[in-house]
């Protein structure tokens, strides 16, 4: 009996240090200490020994099991150690990643590039023009008549010397048209001005789009038809728009637009006070007398072209109430259009 | 589809020059592929007539022959064709001719002296026959030109016929379509021919039993005909179409194939039993025998000519070994027939069978030419061969096809083209293509559209003809894109855009309006060209009473305003115009692209240490943003001396001499007029000096240079006053071939370092784009490098 006992011994020394894990090291302590473990066995033989060798077997026995006791309770703090490091050495897969900087274009350049884009896939093109202008190109080329109250100092900016500040992109029409003869199919781009107090629905600085299409045989289908596509891809292929009757100097028949609710669908709501519809811009036939004042034939061409205000866009995409809010440059506001 | 410009010249009156002919050709829709002259290669090639054969005294299988080439005296050439012998004339290639890479001289052959060659068909390039010389069957004067005599001093014109126009596969077609082209007229051949009492009906009959698959078939018949080769002008023409000639029957089927484009077929009348030819399908497993030896098996769909027994011929597409001409034929009976495309094409496809014949059956004949295609072959094989034509033809025709007729509106034409063509235009472009015409309304005409054009089924179809004779490069282009559009500018604000807002930047947007006062906290001079200002005469209040000059104040303002609200670190671009007064009512607009970088460059993180952000971090945006637009290699940065930076912490930057910029930390009281208590980088930069060099088709593909570069260290201790930029150069300038770049990773000053001197390290990379670079090689440019440095600048090696 001794010899096993020293043999299970042994056995326990070589085992215990090499495991691996807690789960093996649990197996082990089931083996050499559980109730079925062959020292539980050999103790209960113990009666079969000589009476006289009983004690020493039994202290024998029981030092042993002490001994495997221990060599599980150090190798189970070593275990545990091991894992303590690497806990606090390895992969923390929550921690934050390298903070690679994300930043953003300010909305109404994303809103005005994404004008651009849909007019080049309609077949315009890009014309930029000055923001400095004369009054010829920006009321006398258009039509404007000398009494129209646009022309005042009240609504338009003027330059000392008596430039002015553009109150529309409409002047680079008139430039494109002197320039080059139909087909004409252009988006003019860009910053406007007139004297308007800063307001949550005004801002003396603005954007506008304006379209022109020149061509023989054009017809105001195209302009509605324009017109549509605009607005089916800029807000959402439900919108639609209407024309009703109004007056623009340098078109003829004018009109301003009405775009079917983005919000409501025409049901009435808060953003479009309860009317169903959206105030977007004005549009029209080329009044002939522009036609005929940049040399083109006015009979032979006819022409649309619509205006529209890019930060009102801006605004309804994203669901801004207040105009101002699209110069205060605040990243609070900026780190939303990331 | 093979063109002899001497054959069409022979059916249209035309001496147009071949190149000029050949584009003309292709702009009216025939696109010419390849023009060849068969004949260039063949100068001193002349025809010999062989006076005497004798055996070589020294070798066995060469012959000593006499030829006569038309000289004073006869050739004596050394021969070792099989087929020499006296009295043939054969193609001589006398010395100085050319045959390939290989040039005749004066030769000695075992003794004998050679004073030229005799030619085989494949010496010549004119088939692959190397077997023996060529023997010339037609009667020439010895000394006339090879190439003339063969019809080779020709242009043969390849042209690519679109699958839509079988009429265009015979030459007749394309005179046609050359007359239109010209407005001139075609003259075919004159076909005219005696016929016997014998009549072609009393000794062949044809039945059609699928009417479907063939709706017509013709036949007629020569008695008596004799085989032999055909003569000169029509092998010639054989030869300068790609043909072999073999026999004047053959030739001659083949002949009338290049000249209408019309397969034909000729049988021995003996092989016909019962004289009956049966065009019917084949029987289930019906097996044939056909002329290049391939046994087929046959099924219901395959339609064949047969006689009251066995096959003869696969319709349309190849004709039976066992009826085929041979030398003893006597009599031949001609078929002309119309097969069904559909069911031609599937033949051809199922037995891979692409012949000359199935490929144009399949693209459709004329079943109304069938006629004069027969009658011309009758003439032919008569005037070659002698025999007499039986009376007339046995034409099978149980359904008529009808020519179409289709209504044509002349204003339909002229708003389709944008031409202005009259009807009278009109009617004659589409008589010219044999289209014939009813004028119905002023407007519109009844047209008939001949059965040889399948292509013409609708009014835009012929529109399309007339179009051609307009010419499409008469139609007037209505241009407009790329005349004002703003791409360019497009394409560089939205690129630096993107790319600094890939960095971390947002964008911000200020209205144009601005105060002088800003001008004077940034200190900027009264003669600086900010001050040069665009004043409003009735501005909304003062801090709006003029036009901003610069964008740098509203940046500051919204940099202090995201301060206030507990920001820390960001960075913001804003890209707008600025204005400038330029003179009387004359006004500058420049675009600006100007962005501030508050607090640290790097977002914080938690492995790494802050407060390392240098003027280098707002250099490096700016380089990155003229790299994104392509235009860094015109860069360079110099120290600035701008008010509103911190002293030697700030470059301008120059595209070559210009000053179109700057970047750098700004000074902390500016700072404070702002209310920022942080630290601010800033770059301002006029981007309309970058827009119009930027070319996005500027970037072109470069092979990639297949020799390993070497790449060496350099440590220097320089004089601290001397710039990289200084030492880059003048290493570069070393060898600028090999030297293909110059990376600066170490810098270092301290106890080490000798005073006023700092230690640089350098990565250069050598590279050859011809050579593998040796070690001994980079090593003497190193060396160079070394003394150079020492020499020019007082640069010194770093000694470890
Ligand atoms: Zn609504």
């Amino acid at each position: 009996m001794k010899e096993q006992i020293q043999e299970i011994l042994e056995e326990a020394r070589n085992s215990i240090p090499s495991c691996g894990s807690d789960k093996d090291l649990e197996e082990l302590r089931i083996k050499y200490l559980g109730k079925k473990s062959s020292l539980s066995d050999l103790l209960s033989k113990i009666g079969t020994v000589p009476k006289e060798e009983r004690p020493q077997m039994g202290a024998l026995l029981n030092t042993v099991k002490n001994e495997i006791a221990q060599l599980i309770e150090q190798k189970k703090s070593v275990l545990q150690e091991k894992e303590d490091s690497a806990r606090a050495q390895g992969l923390d897969v929550t921690m934050p990643g390298r903070p690679l900087p994300i930043g953003a274009k300010h909305p109404l350049y994303q809103i005005w590039e994404e004008i651009e884009d849909i007019f080049i896939n309609l077949g315009f093109e890009v014309a930029e023009g000055p923001e400095i202008e004369s009054e010829y190109y920006n009321f006398d080329a258009l039509n404007t008549p000398s009494w129209h109250p646009a022309r005042n100092p009240q609504d338009t900016f003027y330059l000392k010397g008596g430039m002015l500040l553009r109150t529309q992109t409409s002047p680079m029409q008139i430039r494109v048209m002197e320039k080059f003869k139909p087909p004409i199919k252009i988006i003019s781009t860009g910053r406007c001005y007139r004297v308007d107090k800063v307001d949550p629905s005004h801002l003396p600085v603005f954007h506008q789009v304006e379209a022109l299409m020149v061509d023989e045989g054009i017809t105001m289908s195209d302009l509605k038809g324009a017109l549509d596509s605009f607005v089916k891809r800029i807000f959402s292929a439900d919108t639609h728009s209407r024309f009703r009757p109004h007056f623009f100097p340098f078109t003829e028949p004018s009109a301003e637009i009405d775009i079917l609710c983005i919000s409501c669908n025409g049901e009435g709501c808060k953003l479009c006070k309860n009317s169903g519809w959206l105030e977007m811009g004005g549009a029209g036939m080329v009044d002939p007398a522009v036609l005929e004042e940049v040399g083109y034939d006015p009979e032979k061409y006819t022409g649309y072209a619509f205006g529209l205000g890019i930060e009102r866009i801006a605004m309804l995409r994203y669901g801004i109430s207040d105009i101002r809010k699209l110069i205060t440059n605040d990243l609070r506001i900026l780190s939303q259009f990331q | 589809m093979k063109i002899s410009y001497n054959w069409l010249k022979e059916l249209v009156p035309t001496q147009m020059e071949i190149n000029e002919f050949c584009a003309k050709l292709t702009m009216f829709g025939l696109e010419v592929e390849e023009v060849i002259q068969p004949g260039k290669e063949l100068e001193h090639i002349v025809i010999g007539k062989v006076i005497s054969v004798e055996q070589h005294p020294n070798a066995d299988k060469l012959s000593l022959c006499r030829v006569d080439v038309g000289e004073e005296e006869p050739l004596s050439i050394i021969c070792g064709a099989p087929n020499v012998v006296k009295d043939i004339l054969v193609p001589v290639a006398k010395i100085g001719a050319k045959l390939g890479d290989f040039k005749i001289k004066k030769v000695m052959l075992r003794g004998v002296e050679s004073f030229g060659m005799i030619c085989s068909e494949s010496e010549l390039g004119i088939s692959d026959d190397h077997s023996g010389i060529m023997i010339i069957g037609q009667n020439f004067e010895p000394g006339a030109p090879f190439a003339d005599a063969m019809g080779m001093n020709d242009h043969i014109i390849e042209v690519e016929v679109t699958p839509n126009r079988p009429d265009l596969l015979g030459m007749i077609g394309v005179a046609r379509e050359v007359a239109v082209m010209l407005d001139t007229d075609y003259t075919p051949s004159e076909i005219t021919f005696e016929e016997s009492d014998v009549k072609t009906e009393s000794e062949i009959s044809v039945i059609i039993e699928d009417a479907e698959k063939c709706p017509r078939y013709c036949a007629r018949m020569i008695k008596g005909i004799t085989v032999q080769p055909s003569p000169a002008w029509m092998q010639r023409k054989l030869i300068a179409s790609g043909l072999r000639p073999i026999n004047n029957i053959v030739d001659t089927t083949n002949y009338v194939l290049l000249e209408y484009g019309h397969p034909l077929h000729a049988f021995d009348y003996a092989k016909i039993k019962d004289n009956t030819i049966v065009v019917r399908t084949a029987k289930d497993k019906e097996k044939m025998m056909l002329l290049d030896d391939n046994e087929l098996t046959l099924h219901s769909d395959n339609l064949l000519i047969a006689d009251k027994k066995h096959p003869l011929a696969l319709a349309g597409i190849m004709g039976g070994l066992d009826s085929s001409i041979n030398d003893t034929t006597k009599d031949v009976v001609i078929e002309c027939a119309y097969f069904d495309p559909r069911n031609i094409r599937a033949s051809a496809l199922e037995y891979g069978l692409q012949t000359e014949s199935s490929y144009r059956f399949e693209r459709g004949m004329d079943p109304n030419g069938l006629v004069e295609v027969i009658d011309r072959a009758a003439q032919l094989m008569q005037l070659t061969g002698g025999g007499e034509i039986l009376s007339g033809i046995v034409d099978c025709y149980p359904y008529q096809i009808t020519p179409k007729i289709l209504p044509l509106r002349v204003s339909r034409t002229n708003s389709i083209l944008n031409a202005n063509m009259s009807a009278d235009e009109v009617e004659k472009y589409l008589n010219n293509f044999e289209f014939s015409t009813k004028k119905t309304t002023q407007d519109s005409f009844e047209v008939t559209i001949p059965t040889f054009r399948p292509d013409i089924e609708r009014e835009i179809d012929i529109i399309e003809e007339l179009a051609r004779c307009y010419g499409y490069n008469n139609v007037e282009s209505h241009f407009w894109i790329n005349r004002i559009d703003n791409k360019q500018k497009r394409t560089v604000v939205r690129l630096a855009k993107n790319h600094l807002i890939s960095l971390g930047f947002f964008e911000v947007n200020n209205m144009s309006f601005a105060s002088t006062d800003d001008l004077d906290t940034l200190k900027i001079p009264n003669d600086d060209y900010r001050r040069n200002l665009v004043e409003l005469a009735n501005p909304m209040g003062e801090q709006f009473s003029i036009m901003r000059s610069t964008l740098i104040p509203d940046l500051l303002r919204n940099a202090g305003l995201n301060l206030s609200y507990k920001f820390e670190n960001f960075k913001l671009f804003e890209l707008n115009r600025i204005y400038l007064k330029e003179g009387e009512d004359a006004y500058a607009e420049p675009t600006y692209l100007t962005g501030v970088i508050v607090g640290e460059f790097e977002p914080f993180y938690w492995k790494e240490k802050r407060g390392v952000t240098s003027f280098y971090d707002v250099k490096g945006v700016v380089e990155s943003v003229f790299s994104k637009v392509h235009c860094m290699k015109n860069i360079t940065f110099k120290l600035s001396h701008q008010p509103y930076y911190k002293k030697d912490s700030a470059a301008d930057i120059f595209l070559e001499d210009k000053k179109i910029g700057s970047c750098g930390i700004m000074k902390d009281e500016i700072l404070h007029s702002f209310d920022i208590e942080a630290s601010v980088m800033m770059f301002d930069i006029n981007m309309s000096n970058i827009i119009p060099l930027y070319n996005e088709k500027e970037i072109h593909f470069e092979e990639i240079v297949k020799y390993p570069p070497v790449l060496r260290d350099i440590a220097v201790i320089a004089p601290s006053q001397i710039e990289v930029e200084t030492i880059e150069q003048s290493i570069k300038s070393v060898d600028p071939n090999i030297i293909q770049d110059i990376q600066l990773f170490d810098l270092y000053t301290g106890k080490q370092v000798k005073q006023g001197c700092r230690s640089l390290a350098f990565n250069i990379t050598f590279q050859s784009k011809t050579s593998t670079l040796t070690d001994k090689y980079v090593d003497k440019l190193f060396d160079n490098i070394v003394s150079k440095l020492s020499r020019e600048h007082q640069i010194e090696l770093r000694q470890e």
